[in-house]
């Protein structure tokens, strides 16, 4: 029997108008057996999405051949059964939602596939239950947050029952445990025996698979077990290790029992030894914060979208909240708990239905505010860059503000400033048309325009979130040195690990209510902390807990890996001396 | 409240999961209905004929228990375009050369024609606007897809490419509340950048100056999102099939007789009655 995938020397090339063509994939020879679980990672751009499409016959390669069980997919004839065996979710959710409910947008694939009613209702029913979304069955589509929209996507392939499971960036919007969710659900259909590709930034998900196809400029770079595959210099290529494997390559010096092929957390978590020697913890530096001034106060904040009509929900629910000047302040919380609606109230876009809510002094309940003064010192940038972006031309694009609402020095140095902020190079970029860029750029381009008035506060929903590991470096890096230079600068969150060293204090929002609100180490050291279900501690955090319960006297509210790294070394070199 | 709410206030296209009696007839026999009754609105040219459709689309909206409010401030959007072409209507409809003018406003002559005219234009356009609404609330999208799917098997025997058309139906429907949501995402992203979008008492042709960089994006996004869409669709099958199903079985039942019935005899009664 034939392989289930088979790609021999197959090319790829986008044609833009008015722009060069972009190879998106060269050469590619691959094979996939039936069952495999492989994750596809690589740099944005690098053609993991086009390789995916050229799978079930979307794309027909520009040379070479794909075949799915030995049938071409040059021939039209074969796309239905190709379609069938070949499911396929895609990196924006709201683009592949095809019916007005959740119910009938399951029903959209089986129905497709002209299966009888019965049938159709058995496996519409599953899905739902599978992605978590049956008691959303009725809800129109359109109105579904981020993260539930991705589960529709989930649910409606998932209805199809296909061999090979396609997972294009899926878990890039959604919260830890939608994260969790899906890769389990991804796990427990390889071991029905469907075949997954799983195509991913987050190399903690990549870890999990059997093998990894690392792809670079459109050529495959690597192909192998994750442990062959992350014990390269894959940081070249612009990607990292596994967060596990990184702190594990730490530990090492002071704990030499740790193998040295470590990969998941619960692997390193498994192989921390018992530690028996002064149970005294080491002294530890604490930041100081001294108290500060808000400059964002909000009480009592409600906000029901679609009010008066039969499809009003609640966005926020008696929220109250305050955002200390110059302080980076994190809003973490699950899909659809409210952190973008907060956000844009904060520069009056949405004003409050109920409860107050001051920015500098000024009310914005007041009806005639001068919004655009309000806006010209508070910056927003949105979820998700390519909707935001209305102008042809990146310089355009990051001008528009100034244009607006005036700036300081020439237009070409404000905008300049701007862009090299966020590293954006000015001669090389401003003249680059917006929908040539990668997701990365687009990210860029979006903060270097919410910064180009200079503003005193920067509001910016989910930076971090579907960017590959060296743009989002890059981006918490443009955080800190925004914070360095005093801004305030409030961000909602799912990727909080890598920066929350920084923050000086979260919120943590439920179905639109303020739960709890603290420093980082307050919030996660209580380790009976009112966390919702959907969000997970650090991973800092978790490995001292380990420790902890090995024995090892670390001290309690540590969130940023170095201060675990560090204290270990302080632990053993104590017991040396 | 926002101003940047667009779905709000957008009624057509948005499907409202409610039980009702309209909700639970058999597709094909409401887009049979319903496109009788659409028909007979546009040929209509009776002042009586035209406010009695006007109570049939208040009818269907009860029926199918989408509150007034609701459906009602679907009209407001484009209630100033409609104004100004029924202004129009006033001053150039033809008037016989022995009809007296009823009142003068500056150097223009308002005539019976005219007034006639003009409230002609304004309900035939507020009842197709309510039926519109009606059916787009009580009809979802595959209940459209296998409704027409049905209505076109004759056509698709002959060779016609009916899956083309359901396709086009299906993506403009679908696309409404998508333009409202794409509209409201780029207004708040200029209006951040300090776009005067909400400042108060804009006059019209302000109005229509923060129209223009609005269009523009919007097209650009939305053609982008019609292509990902299709290609979705196309990845889950539609197309490479001809024997599409669907979870629901329909049967023509008497009530949807009834109900066909009613919007047949309702439709003559427009067209005929007066």
């Amino acid at each position: 029997m034939a392989a289930l995938i088979e790609i021999l020397n197959a090319s790829f090339q986008y044609h833009p108008q008015h722009a060069e063509p972009i190879q998106a994939l060269s050469n590619i020879n691959l094979t996939i057996q039936s069952g495999e679980f492989i994750a596809i990672i690589g740099a944005n751009g690098s053609g993991k999405s086009t390789l995916g499409k050229l799978l079930n016959a979307l794309l027909i390669p520009d040379s070479g051949v794909v075949q799915i069980h030995g049938m071409n997919t040059r021939d039209p004839g074969n796309h239905a059964a190709i379609r069938a065996q070949i499911g396929m979710i895609f990196q924006k959710p709201q683009d592949q939602i095809v019916a007005t409910t959740v119910e009938e947008d399951t029903a959209f694939g089986p129905g497709n596939l002209g299966l009888p009613s019965n049938e159709i209702r058995d496996r519409v029913a599953f899905a739902l239950s599978a992605s978590g979304l049956t008691t959303y069955r009725s809800r129109p589509s359109y109105l579904l947050s981020a993260g539930e929209t991705q589960r529709l996507a989930l649910a409606g392939v998932l209805a199809m029952q296909p061999v090979c499971l396609i997972f294009d960036e899926t878990t890039a919007m959604l919260d830890p445990a939608g994260r969790e969710m899906v890769i389990e659900q991804a796990k427990a259909l390889h071991r029905q025996g469907t075949t997954i590709l799983f195509i991913t930034h987050l190399m903690e998900e990549a870890a999990q698979a059997e093998r990894v196809i690392v792809l670079d400029k459109g050529k495959i770079v690597m192909d192998g077990s994750p442990r062959q595959v992350f014990n390269q210099n894959i940081e070249e290529i612009g990607l990292e290790k596994p967060t596990a494997l990184a702190a594990s390559r730490m530990l090492r010096p002071f704990i030499p029992s740790l193998p040295d092929d470590i990969l998941t957390k619960e692997d390193l978590f498994n192989h921390i030894p018992h530690y028996e020697g002064n149970q005294s913890a080491p002294s530890q530096a604490r930041k100081q914060t001294a108290p500060v001034q808000s400059n964002i106060t909000a009480k009592n904040l409600s906000y029901t979208y679609m009010l008066g009509t039969p499809l009003e929900h609640q966005a926020l629910n008696d929220l109250s909240i305050s955002i200390g000047s110059g302080s980076m302040h994190g809003l973490i919380g699950a899909t659809g708990s409210g952190k973008s609606t907060l956000l844009q109230h904060f520069n009056g876009l949405l004003r409050a239905q109920s409860g107050t809510l001051s920015v500098f002094g000024m009310d914005l309940n007041y009806r005639k505010l001068d919004t655009r003064s309000l806006r010209q010192r508070v910056g927003l940038s949105f979820q998700q860059p390519e909707n935001q972006i209305f102008n042809q031309y990146v310089g355009d694009e990051v001008a528009y503000a100034a244009r607006q609402l005036g700036h300081s020095g020439t237009l070409a140095n404000a905008v300049k400033s701007a862009m090299e902020a966020v590293g954006l190079d000015f001669s090389v970029y401003k003249d680059r048309l917006t929908y040539t860029l990668s997701g990365g750029e687009l990210r860029k381009t979006a903060l270097a325009s919410a910064l180009v008035t200079k503003p005193d506060i920067l509001l910016l929903d989910e930076p971090l979130a579907g960017l590959d590991p060296l743009s989002r470096k890059e981006v918490m890096e443009f955080l800190n040195c925004m914070h360095d230079a005093g801004l305030t600068l409030v961000f909602s969150t799912h990727q909080f690990d890598g920066i929350i060293g920084e923050m000086d204090a979260i919120s943590v929002l439920q179905s639109g209510k303020d739960i709890t609100h603290g420093t980082p180490t307050n919030i996660f050291s209580t380790k009976d902390s009112k966390l919702p279900d959907a969000l997970r501690p650090p991973f800092a955090t978790e490995l001292c807990t380990v420790l902890k319960e090995n024995g090892w006297p670390v001290p309690a509210g540590i969130v940023q890996l170095s201060v675990v790294i560090e204290m270990v070394s302080k632990i053993k070199k104590r017991a040396h001396t | 409240m926002s101003q940047f709410e667009y779905l709000r206030s957008v009624s057509i296209g948005q499907y409202l999961p409610l039980d009702s009696l309209t909700h639970r007839l058999d597709p094909g026999a409401k887009i049979v209905g319903f496109s009788l009754l659409i028909i007979a609105i546009s040929i209509a040219n009776n002042l009586y004929s035209l406010a009695l459709a006007l109570l049939v689309s208040a009818i269907l909206i009860a029926a199918s228990r989408i509150p007034f409010s609701f459906a009602v401030r679907g009209l407001l959007p484009p209630l100033p375009f409609l104004v100004l072409i029924a202004t129009l209507q006033l001053v150039i409809t033809p008037h016989p050369e022995t009809s007296a003018a009823i009142f003068g406003v500056w150097r223009i002559n308002i005539y019976s024609e005219g007034i006639l005219a003009a409230l002609k234009l304004l309900l035939r356009f507020a009842s197709l606007l309510l039926i519109l609404t009606t059916l787009s609330s009580s009809l979802s999208t595959i209940e459209m897809i296998n409704g027409l799917d049905l209505l076109l098997k004759p056509l698709q025997q002959i060779g016609v490419p009916t899956d083309n058309a359901v396709l086009l139906v299906q993506l403009t429907l679908r696309f409404i509340p998508f333009l409202a949501l794409n509209a409201e995402k780029i207004a708040k992203s200029q209006a951040s950048r300090g776009a005067k979008w909400d400042t108060p008492n804009g006059k019209l042709i302000n109005r229509i100056q923060q129209i223009i960089p609005l269009v523009i994006p919007l097209f650009i996004t939305s053609l982008r999102q019609a292509e990902n869409l299709s290609t979705a669709m196309l990845a889950r099958g539609f197309g490479s099939s001809t024997a599409r199903t669907s979870m629901h079985t329909y049967r023509f039942t008497l009530r949807d007789g009834v109900f066909l019935l009613f919007l047949l005899f309702t439709s003559a009664g427009i067209l005929f009655l007066f």
